[in-house]
């Protein structure tokens, strides 16, 4: 195909894409960049400069940071906990944004309308009730705990997205499923999922950041260092008088990277994904 | 409703019911009925209090409706200026320029990084001695405009709204998605129709991404109906209340221990939060008929 | 239910896992511990030392497991989230400076431990007037302190030559006038702060406090409900002067790292802080090589100095007696003199008891602790800290108003206003 010439109009708008993409780029990167330089600047140069590079690069606090803190192992069961959340999230969200978006049966509303309510419960009003719960189940010190709170956490978010994206779906493709004969269950995994992958990618990755970042319920519902996960690492570095910047900002740059890799490696599936749809659709 | 998919339905929404009934049916419940509590850890007190505690908050308690009002300025903030340059940016990136993938990582990188570490960033780059705001400004001439921005009453309540404002990555991230799910025949339809790619936008690609960026906005108003922990790392609500929000006063009032009243305030925040719901369906609502 | 039982099921795999992993120690009594003091904290060299040595002599008998809770606010957060939902406590909680003992007392539980101290007479001679303030209620013994908040000020000799003073003031008047001369020098007189807590402002403020008969009494009344007294006016007046004339700019909003810092890289004179900052004079990552030999110690002027026992581990009622037991054995072990002189040698820590010798060796180790202690011991006036005897949350009003206070927004009488105001809707007792 031939390109058409650019109107002034058009190229405006190009324009200003560009300087948009550019400034959301200096936004997003100052953060970063900021946290990886200060992993190697002493504890002084922090406290006594903004934007600036260290006088010597050493390693020394990526060291300490792994000496002081047990940070691998937390590594390990942040992972598997994260994981294990965002899967289980992702799939009982799907099932049920699935039935709220195409389904209609007696007080849907009502009951969309009550789970709701879990986007505005303050978190902080949850702490003692759920380590209430949590204690009586016998699950103190687990990681089931943590898996069941991620996966509530998270679940107003994916019930959202999870219900514009099957919302979406054109219900000609049920129908059609259904005329070829089509049960429940295959419609819903073969039919259905496959259009909403690029919906359950995005819940996935928000689902995975909440687990992965959160704190207070961390610190909450366990004890022992086999349960313990990546974020509570960060506080052996900052006591009440007497802190190590380098080790801290060397263990964030631990902590963060992987996150972001995991989020390119999911926009990218997203990406495919879609396109696959496209072309099947 | 097929009968036969009856029982199929009710499995399908079971683990969501069970997980809602486990961590947030009894908080509600402990939350709605200790608000009519008086109930402390120290002095032990626990005892029927009627509303006593809700007309305490409404009409005795002097810094009630300035933290009320921050709250609803920032939900008004993010649902409207934050979203619209999430948006925007996805409206940008949707059209793949060169560069869009790298662009639409990198901006996910703030939402990714620990908040504690957004906090310290922003207090350094605040900081009135090296901070690189004032030293900007110092560089250029105006010396004048330097602030302690952070700590003084006409600074404060802003620099703590640009510690998340800027950061819209979620939104831009949902809405793409959904942008790049739309059929590209539509698009190719559309220009060889002789339409100017802000007319594609305006009248093809929103209509079809409005119902994400409805969720992006409930998302982004129940955000600010949780969020306390950037602001207590920074200006820690002050000075004064200037830069408390109703979450910020739920978490401080739970730290004397006064967990009725804390309770309370929980209260307005899930009522605040329905109503907000209601309003921001009703307004998508409207513009789609 | 599917949850349920998934939860039930995993529930029958930890009980199993647990008896299995006991069976090895059948008689043995496990304390888990949390505690704060490991990573950066100071003192985690010497909890780690003593949790060893205890276990040695105790083998086979008791063993402590530590659990790390990094952090003294979570650690705080955390005990507090168990008395707030009615569970079963860690055997033995350490209150350090977070009120956790006043709080685990309105929820009936602790167990008092007076006949165990009787029972020991090194340990119930520890039992001093300042020790039965902060561990001891309605006569009954219920915690045990390990350590002592002595505090007074750091002062950098060079910068104090260079403004030519000869060393620390013995009297306030003398005090404020070195803070001239040191301003006339070009050079920025004192570290403040205003952020979680406002740690080393508070501490001026308190020992200024302490200069009057009004303010000493105020200082130390414990959970005070009224700030309107014209001693705390007064310092806060003083406060105010002193952030708007005397100290850093990002004094307004700093914590006390930001305060350290400027102490540390030689831009301001004085830092009121306790001999646990000691070893950061000769960390090379926050200082130059050096910087520990221009630093010197002093008590406040007018003979004051703050000295008192940091509020101590404490036992908490459980089902099993047996752990009771071991927990008040464990609490016997930390406190003793013994464990205070390894605590002191390990990580500097000043001892709660007063029969713990400082010995020659120590002040080989520690030159500046000895000058320091040698200053406090001379002091006639000692009391705790003003932040430490405010109500619960308190503490964050104070730091948000004093921003407003420093910058002349609000007067020092609207300060303590609403100061008031606060502490007389939330009495802690």
């Amino acid at each position: 195909m031939k390109r058409a010439k650019l109107s002034p109009g058009e190229r405006a708008v190009r324009i200003f894409g560009y300087i948009l993409m550019i400034l959301a780029v200096i936004v997003a990167l100052y953060p970063i960049l900021w946290v990886i330089l200060s992993s190697f600047k002493t504890n002084k140069e922090i406290l006594s400069s903004g934007l600036s590079l260290p006088e010597h690069f050493s390693l020394d606090g990526y060291k300490q940071a792994l000496e002081m803190a047990p940070i691998f192992q937390f590594f390990a069961t942040s992972l598997m906990i994260s994981v294990t959340a965002t899967v289980l999230n992702v799939l009982f969200l799907s099932m049920s944004g699935y039935i709220f978006a195409k389904k209609r049966f007696r007080g849907k509303n009502i009951l969309f309308w009550i789970l709701s309510l879990s986007m505005v419960i303050p978190t902080t009003a949850l702490l003692s009730p759920v380590f209430t719960v949590i204690s009586k189940m016998g699950l103190y010190d687990t990681k089931a705990a943590l898996i069941i709170v991620y996966i509530a956490l998270s679940m107003p978010v994916s019930l959202m997205i999870l219900r514009s994206t099957f919302s979406a779906i054109p219900d000609e493709l049920e129908e059609a499923a259904r005329m070829d004969g089509a049960g429940f269950l295959k419609n819903f995994f073969l039919v259905m999922i496959p259009c909403a992958k690029g919906g359950m990618a995005s819940a996935a990755v928000l689902a995975f950041l909440e687990s992965w970042n959160e704190f207070t319920f961390a610190l909450i519902l366990t004890s022992s260092v086999s349960t313990r996960t990546l974020p509570l690492s960060l506080s052996y570095f900052t006591a009440q008088f007497s802190f190590n910047y380098t080790a801290l900002f060397a263990a964030i740059t631990i902590a963060v990277i992987p996150s972001i890799v995991i989020f390119a490696f999911f926009q990218e599936q997203v990406n495919q994904s879609l396109v696959a749809g496209s072309v099947k659709g | 409703m097929r009968k036969k998919e009856i029982p199929w339905i009710i499995l399908f929404l079971l683990p969501t019911c069970a997980v809602f009934l486990l961590i947030f049916a009894v908080p509600l419940c402990m939350v709605i009925g200790g608000s009519f509590f008086n109930y402390r850890l120290m002095p032990k007190t626990f005892s029927f209090n009627g509303i006593g505690n809700y007309i305490q908050l409404f009409t005795q308690d002097k810094n009630f409706w300035l933290i009320f009002r921050n709250t609803l300025v920032w939900i008004v903030i993010h649902c409207v200026f934050h979203v619209a340059l999430g948006t925007l940016l996805a409206f940008v990136l949707y059209k793949k320029p060169r560069g869009w993938k790298f662009v639409r990582v990198v901006y996910m990188i703030p939402n990714i990084i620990s908040q504690s570490a957004i906090a310290m960033i922003f207090l350094n780059m605040y900081n009135p001695q090296y901070g690189v705001l004032n030293s900007i400004l110092k560089a250029v001439g105006l010396e004048k405009l330097q602030h302690n921005w952070l700590f003084e009453m006409g600074t404060a309540f802003p620099a703590v709204t640009m510690t998340w404002f800027l950061f819209a990555g979620y939104t831009t991230t949902l809405v793409l998605a959904q942008c790049l799910s739309l059929d590209e025949g539509i698009i190719e339809a559309a220009k060889i129709d002789g339409a100017s790619s802000l007319q594609i936008d305006r009248l093809v690609v929103f209509p079809l991404a409005k119902d994400m960026i409805r969720t992006t906005v409930i998302m982004a108003a129940t955000y600010m109906l949780q969020l306390f922990s950037m602001i207590y790392l920074t200006s820690g609500g002050g000075p004064g209340s200037t830069t408390t929000n109703l979450p910020l006063y739920l978490y401080t009032t739970m730290k004397s221990t006064n967990y009725g009243y804390a309770n309370t305030i929980g209260v307005v925040i899930i009522v605040v939060g329905m109503v907000t719901m209601f309003l921001i369906n009703r307004v998508f609502h409207t513009r789609e008929e | 239910m599917k949850l349920r039982k998934l939860a039930a099921g995993s529930l029958v795999f930890c009980m199993v896992a647990g008896a299995m992993a006991s069976s090895a120690f059948a008689d043995e009594i496990v304390i888990n511990y949390p505690t704060f003091q490991v990573g950066a904290n100071t003192s985690a060299p010497a909890i780690a030392e003593l949790v060893n040595r205890f276990n040695e002599e105790y083998a086979g008998q008791y063993r402590i497991e530590v659990e790390e809770v990094p952090g003294d606010e979570n650690y705080a957060d955390k005990i507090t989230v168990q008395i707030a939902s009615s569970e079963t406590l860690p055997p033995v909680v350490y209150g350090a400076g977070q009120k956790l003992l006043d709080l685990a007392l309105q929820a009936d539980a602790v167990k008092d431990i007076s006949e165990a101290v009787d029972a020991d007479p090194d340990w119930a001679a520890m039992y001093t007037e300042s020790w039965e303030e902060v561990n001891c209620r309605d006569g009954k013994k219920y915690a045990s302190s390990m350590e002592s908040e002595m505090i007074g000020y750091f002062y950098n000799k060079e910068l104090f030559e260079q403004a030519g003073i000869d060393g620390p003031a013995a009297t306030w008047d003398e005090f404020f006038e070195d803070l001239d001369k040191l301003k006339e020098a070009g050079i920025t007189p004192l570290a403040m702060d205003t952020a979680d807590g406002a740690w080393c402002t508070q501490l001026l403020v308190g020992a200024y406090l302490a200069s009057t008969e009004e303010g000493m009494e105020f200082l130390k009344t414990k959970y005070p409900t009224d700030y309107n007294n014209e001693a705390m006016i007064n310092a806060m007046a003083k406060a105010q002067e002193l952030y708007q004339n005397y100290t850093t700019l990002d004094a307004v909003g700093g914590a006390y790292e930001n305060a350290a810092n400027n102490f540390f890289s030689g831009n301001v004179a004085i830092i009121c802080n306790g001999p646990w900052m000691i070893s950061d004079f000769s960390d090379e990552s926050k200082t130059e090589a050096g910087f520990a030999d221009k630093v010197g110690a002093a008590a406040y002027p007018d003979s004051f100095v703050y000295d008192a026992p940091i509020e101590g581990m404490f036992v908490t009622k459980q089902d099993d007696p047996a752990l009771e037991e071991a927990a008040v054995a464990m609490v016997q072990f930390f406190t003793s003199n013994e464990a205070q002189a390894v605590a002191l040698d390990l990580s500097g820590m000043v001892p709660a008891s007063s029969a713990v010798e400082i010995t020659d060796e120590i002040l080989e180790k520690y030159p500046l602790l000895g000058e320091f202690l040698s200053q406090a011991s001379a002091c006639e006036n000692r009391a705790s800290t003003l932040t430490g005897n405010m109500v619960p949350g308190l503490e964050d009003i104070w730091d948000n108003e004093l921003p407003n206070l420093a910058s002349g927004a609000s007067t020092p009488e609207d300060f303590c206003q609403v100061l008031t105001d606060f502490a007389a809707a939330n009495p802690a007792q």
